[in-house]
């Protein structure tokens, strides 16, 4: 098991306190591609950010790729998410004065990896994305299918165990959310474990398992083998 | 790790370099800021040490640690006189504080005269001053030619007299230095062999300027002017090092007020020009000023300082997303910090580096506008030492600055920095 969660719980203190997850089980083994859904206020990307360590938990435990995810610090966090997670955001989250090369290597610089040995591996990935002809052009300057590839490669250059994406294609049209889709499809292809995160059910419909969450809770039983399915649902938000 | 990669990874610098040259304007503001600031106290603490100097080069050559004392009327009466009794000071006073007052070092009897000094259809009116040749040493003079009054001028009452220069100018117009010693000079109506021409070092003298004066050994002086007696009019006095005139002078009147019939308490008799007290004063002032500047341009730094502090808060800000990019993909805190750091740091350097530049140029300016010819330079100059304080200061307090922005951009989450847009 890449990921498991055991009885995971977070509330967010306030006057009025929010029980965001109310107890969550969940493994998810390595070369899956996992979709998550939920509709919005369900506590998804609550899950999305424990998942990635960008966020804590309250009580449970969460164990990924064979570490205990808890009271970690700073620096170690930041080590686990460098070497262990690979991220892709809706909105790219690219650094807007970096060109794509620079942009796909950071994760290695914050490694310590020399600049010319970052810059060829980020050339690789890039080639892999078919973006070399784009290696040297800011995220400005790319469409946004291309800068989502451009956030693919920077999230596989370190080698993750897992890639964890937040409606990655949130923010495409129709056609470039199935290219998208597709690289993640043949990165699953080739061993690579995905959790997309997604309210589209046309991109949980690629997915080789979709994960239902509703309420902070995890709804049973909604294993569907939707892999190779040829129909899918156009996003209307394109 | 992380500090090594950060130096010496030409990525880092770049970044800086992209960071402070995305808003040029605000970069160019703020980097004036410090600019300024550390000119300000480059030219304020260099100003100072120059204005100093140039104050204290008026009393080049004179001995700072001497006095010259002068008597006035009585103010009590004793033995019978009357208070407000008129009395001089004699060879004999002399002798005695040479050779039974304590710690003195050097005393030399002065007496003065006006009168005309001509040759030939030429003449000019001065002082001539009848002196020892201690007096040269007490107050040095720059010699333009010949020699000075020496011990044989003394002990032979020889009619020789060092002139000053504006003198030899007046009397012996067109005529080099060189020439002039050997010629005559006549002083209120004697005739003098001249030995040497001299000028004064800085503007202050103890004795009438000598540039205007004819200097003439007291020995002479006492038998041409023959109606003064053994008078004296001014006795300088140096205490030996150490020691200061004001200690001096309870013990010299005490052995000249008893001769003179004058009451030992009096105050008045009997006093000094103390010029050591002067010349702390003096050193005082500029201390006071040089501390004045100094915390004026600290003053100015620091608003430098905080500019950039200021600066570096807004860019923390307007980089929090970028900062929790940063973070998720797994830049420590501690890298954060360091291109935080680096990018204040950065900015304050080169423009600290160039205020102390600007600033040492202005400074040699001035000093270069300032210097004559047979005086020491003023000394508008930041000592390299005092140029290292300034240095280290704006680079720890730039690097300072960018402290408290750097804890905010570490205290941002990452998960809250990425949903700032």
């Amino acid at each position: 098991m890449i990921i498991t969660l055991n009885d995971v719980n977070k509330t967010y203190p306030g006057a009025v306190p929010l029980h965001v997850l109310k107890g969550i089980n969940l493994e998810i083994d390595r070369g899956e591609l996992v979709a998550i859904m939920g509709a919005s206020g369900s506590g998804k990307s609550t899950l999305l950010n424990i998942l990635g360590i960008l966020d804590n938990y309250d009580t449970g435990t969460y164990t990924l790729n064979g570490t205990l995810i808890r009271d970690l610090s700073e620096n170690r966090a930041a080590e686990l998410r460098n070497k262990l997670i690979g991220f892709v955001f809706q909105s790219f989250n690219l650094i807007g004065y970096k060109n794509a090369v620079e942009n796909v290597a950071l994760p290695l610089y914050y490694q310590g990896v020399g600049r010319r040995q970052r810059n060829r591996l980020a050339m690789e990935q890039l080639e892999r994305m078919g973006l070399a002809d784009r290696a040297h052009h800011l995220p400005g300057e790319l469409s946004g299918g291309q800068k989502q590839r451009v956030a693919i490669a920077r999230s596989l250059i370190t080698n993750p165990a897992l890639i964890l994406a937040d409606e990655p294609t949130g923010a495409l049209d129709s056609r470039t959310s199935k290219e998208v889709m597709q690289v993640f499809r043949d990165l699953n292809a080739e061993g690579m474990t995905i959790v997309i995160v997604t309210h589209d059910p046309g991109v949980a419909a690629q997915c080789k398992r979709v994960i239902r969450i509703s309420d902070g809770l995890i709804v049973p039983d909604n294993t569907i083998t939707a892999a190779g399915s040829t129909t899918v649902t156009t996003p209307d938000n394109a | 790790m992380a500090l090594q990669t950060s130096l010496f990874d030409i990525d880092n610098w770049r970044e800086i370099g992209a960071t402070l040259a995305r808003n040029k304007t605000r970069t160019f503001l703020t980097a004036f800021g410090i600019f300024w600031g550390t000119m300000m106290l480059s030219l304020l603490w260099g100003g100072s040490n120059g204005l100093e100097g140039l104050l204290m080069r008026n009393f080049a050559g004179l001995d700072t640690n001497m006095a010259g004392l002068f008597t006035s009327r009585t103010s009590k009466p004793y033995k019978g006189f009357n208070k407000a009794r008129r009395w001089n000071l004699d060879q004999n006073d002399l002798d005695n504080i040479r050779s039974n007052v304590e710690d003195v070092d050097k005393a030399t009897g002065v007496y003065q005269s006006w009168g005309q000094m001509s040759f030939g259809d030429k003449s000019s009116n001065g002082q001539i001053i009848g002196i020892e040749p201690d007096y040269l040493r007490m107050n040095s003079v720059i010699l333009k030619s010949g020699r000075l009054i020496n011990e044989s001028d003394l002990a032979g009452s020889r009619k020789v007299a060092v002139i000053g220069d504006k003198v030899a100018d007046q009397i012996f117009p067109g005529i080099e230095y060189s020439d002039v010693a050997g010629r005559d000079i006549s002083l209120r109506g004697v005739y003098y062999k001249i030995v040497g021409v001299a000028k004064q070092i800085g503007e202050a003298s103890v004795a009438g300027r000598i540039d205007d004066s004819a200097l003439i050994p007291l020995s002479t002086m006492r038998q041409v002017e023959s109606g003064s007696g053994n008078r004296i009019d001014v006795i300088l006095v140096s205490p030996k090092p150490g020691v200061k005139v004001k200690e001096l002078l309870p013990r010299i009147r005490r052995q000249v007020y008893p001769i003179h019939s004058i009451h030992p308490a009096d105050e008045e008799a009997l006093d000094c020009f103390d010029l050591s007290e002067i010349f702390e004063m003096v050193s005082n002032m500029f201390l006071g000023l040089t501390l004045l500047s100094i915390f004026v341009g600290f003053g100015s730094l620091m608003a430098g300082i905080i500019g950039v502090g200021n600066i570096m808060w807004i860019i923390v800000r307007e980089r929090t997303h970028e900062i929790g990019i940063r973070r998720a993909i797994g830049a420590r805190p501690s890298s954060i910090i360091i291109q935080i750091l680096s990018e204040s740091m950065v900015l304050t350097t080169i423009a600290g580096v160039a205020g102390i530049v600007f600033s040492t140029i202005v400074l040699h300016i001035i000093d270069m506008a300032t210097a004559e010819p047979g005086l020491p330079a003023c000394g508008f100059t930041l000592t390299f030492s005092n140029a290292m304080i300034v240095l280290a200061t704006f680079m720890i307090l730039g690097t300072a600055a960018g402290v408290l922005p750097a804890i905010k951009a570490m205290r941002i989450k990452p998960i809250e920095a990425i949903n700032d847009k």
